[in-house]
């Protein structure tokens, strides 16, 4: 009687112990839509690098130095974009978001971009290399760059406040746009982000 | 008649031994996978420890393995593969967070192997020091500081000042002061000092006098007067005039990390609370056998310049303090083991007859195991120091000492001083050679 109850508890254990094994040799991939929002670990993501740059172009187009530029010069100013600096304790590609606002500004039509100074050096790489390898027809000469009007630069900081299991987050980002010829900051943009993580102290 | 009555108690007692021999080695099992990463280590041979650890945890499950596996490739100079590991590590400590039922159940029922090890606290913000350095050597300041701020925010989470790491503390200023960011430094340094006062102790080390000179630099350059005052009658450095770093040099600050942490062994007693081989107990704690010297470390410069590094962190003695903070609370858990061990076999007995209780004792001494679980290809210390060089390339002699004074080992390295920056040289040392070994085993 001993024997047999024990025989099933065993063979029920082998069972689920069979089943979880195949579970968790097979990884669980599900595709989302980018717009989703999936916090998991409370630390900067990419639905507060989305939110940050929506809200950024749509404060930066909206403001007067746009239309002041355009009276003043009549065209469309350049703009370069600069050192956007992490000073948050999370490990922050700024790129993701620096493009976001890029694209999103070059794509309004109200703003040209330059390209930035790494992408410059290869840029000049590739026309002294025509210089010596492309017809004459075809070569770029240098000395012909577009100078930007302006340039995008800012800082992502964070304030966190922490004690055994709990967190509050705070991210700031500012991002400002300074005139290159006088240096005068033409546009200031803000952008904050808080959250609460409660990390349980228990686990199974 | 029962079996165990057909069996003579000298028969009975050396098959207990066989077990119990077989127990002992299984406590060493626990070790060797270090031990053998260590053994590789002692022999210079960083190229062929890594090669160990690489074979072990490919599914990235265990928190030791990835932080080996981050160190060594640190050591090897692979510093961007050094910081994966490191990351992976980081995520492992955060699954590990909080109290786990089942694994405390273990503990109670099998061994104290059976908890997750998410490291003593000292190894979690040491793991974010390391990735710090990694991210100086990648020359990505911003990252070093992103690390010190997470080191920040996890001693902040404990809560406890005596848990404040000085070293961390002071790299952190380090950083700060090499990012322009005089005032975050200031903050730093004055944590660093605070926390050698406190917990320096726990180390045998004081404020480093490299620290005490940065501290008043800083104050003299804000025009802190007060403080300044203050500190140079603390530090007796009432005649110290701090200059900044003069026109035409550099400063290198040389960091060098020296032998290995401490290994944990097992410390077991078997003891009999009857005359029944079931009255059987064996108790298993994890202990340190004593320390060896460290090693002191000279540099020379081909401009005729020296000095001698300081230590700044003992993980040596960290390692010792957090084995007897730990200990009280390891052998209440193996008394309260040993008990559940202990009537569990009775209850065998009972209900299965003498040899059932038999193997129940055995099985029970055979797992009994201590948890000697550490990180220990970290360094037995960390000494530092700062010097200011004359502009351009530098050859610089980190030499290593033995506790004797006699000179084991000699790094050659060329370091590109600029003018008005600091330069970091981070180096690891554990055995003769080993700089030309990695180099033969690439």
């Amino acid at each position: 009687m001993y024997c047999s109850k024990y025989r099933k508890f065993m063979s029920v254990l082998v069972v689920l112990g069979l089943a979880a094994g195949m579970a968790a040799c097979k990884p669980t991939i599900t595709r989302e839509d980018p717009n989703t929002v999936i916090d998991l670990s409370g630390n900067w993501n990419d639905t507060d690098s989305r939110k940050v740059s929506q809200e950024m172009i749509q404060d930066v187009l909206s403001q007067r130095w746009l239309s002041k530029f355009n009276a003043s010069h009549g065209r469309i100013p350049t703009v370069i974009v600069g050192k956007v600096r992490n000073l948050s304790h999370d490990h922050i590609n700024t790129q993701t978001f620096v493009s976001d606002i890029r694209r999103a500004l070059i794509n309004s039509g109200e703003v040209s971009f330059v390209a930035s100074s790494e992408e410059r050096g290869e840029i000049r790489g590739e026309r002294k290399d025509q210089d010596l390898n492309a017809s004459e027809e075809t070569r770029k000469a240098m000395g012909n760059e577009t100078g930007a009007d302006f340039m995008l630069k800012g800082t992502i900081n964070s304030i966190v406040d922490a004690i055994k299991g709990e967190q509050t987050r705070f991210y700031q980002v500012d991002l400002t746009l300074i005139d290159l010829s006088s240096n005068q900051l033409v546009w200031v943009g803000q952008q904050k982000i808080k959250k609460s993580i409660a990390q349980s102290g228990l686990r199974l | 008649m029962d079996i165990y009555s057909g069996l003579n108690r000298a028969t009975i007692l050396s098959c207990v031994s066989v077990l119990l021999s077989m127990s002992l080695t299984g406590c060493v099992g626990l070790g060797t996978k270090n031990e053998s990463i260590h053994g590789a280590l002692t022999a210079g041979r960083v190229g062929h420890a890594l090669a160990i650890a690489e074979q072990q945890d490919l599914a990235h499950e265990d928190v030791l393995a990835s932080l080996n596996k981050g160190m060594l490739r640190r050591m090897t100079g692979d510093y961007e593969q050094s910081n994966r590991f490191f990351e992976i590590a980081k995520l492992q400590i955060k699954a590990l967070y909080g109290v786990s039922v089942s694994e405390q159940a273990g503990a109670l029922i099998v061994n104290d192997t059976m908890r997750g090890y998410a490291g003593d606290r000292y190894e979690q913000v040491l793991l974010h020091a390391y990735m710090a350095m990694n991210y100086i050597q990648l020359e990505d300041f911003d990252s070093a500081r992103v690390e010190m701020l997470q080191a920040d925010i996890k001693m902040q989470e404990w809560g406890e000042q005596p848990e404040e790491d000085p070293f961390v503390r002071y790299l952190s200023g380090m950083i700060y002061e090499a990012l322009g960011e005089k005032d975050q430094a200031l903050v730093s340094y004055r944590k660093a000092k605070e926390a050698y006062k406190l917990t320096g102790g726990k180390q045998g080390l004081g404020i480093p006098a490299t620290l005490k000179k940065d501290l008043l630099r800083l104050l003299t350059e804000q025009g802190l007067e007060n403080e300044l005052k203050l500190l140079q009658k603390e530090f007796k450095l009432e005649n110290f005039k701090p200059e900044s770093i003069p026109e035409g040099y550099g400063e290198l600050v040389v960091v060098v990390n020296s032998g290995l942490a401490p290994i944990r062994s097992a410390a077991s007693i078997v003891t009999s609370t009857g005359g029944e081989i079931v009255d059987t107990v064996k108790v298993s704690v994890p202990q340190y056998l004593s320390s060896k010297q460290p090693y002191s470390v000279r540099l020379t410069t081909d401009r005729k310049m020296s000095a001698g590094l300081e230590t700044v962190e003992n993980i040596d003695a960290l390692a010792r303090a957090a084995l007897d903070d730990d200990m009280p609370l390891i052998m209440t858990r193996a008394i309260a083991r040993a008990v559940v061990k202990h009537k569990s076999q009775k209850e065998v007995e009972k209900r299965g007859g003498a040899m059932m209780g038999f193997l129940a004792t055995v099985a029970n001494m055979v797992t009994e195991q201590a948890d000697t679980r550490s990180w220990t290809t970290l360094p037995q210390t960390i000494q530092l120091t700062r010097l200011r060089l004359p502009v351009g390339m530098n050859k610089i002699n980190v030499e290593i000492y033995n506790a004797s004074g006699t000179l084991v080992d000699t790094i050659e390295k060329k370091v590109q001083i600029k003018s008005g920056k600091s330069v970091f040289l981070s180096e690891h040392w554990v055995a003769p050679n080993m700089a030309s070994n990695i180099v033969a085993d690439k």
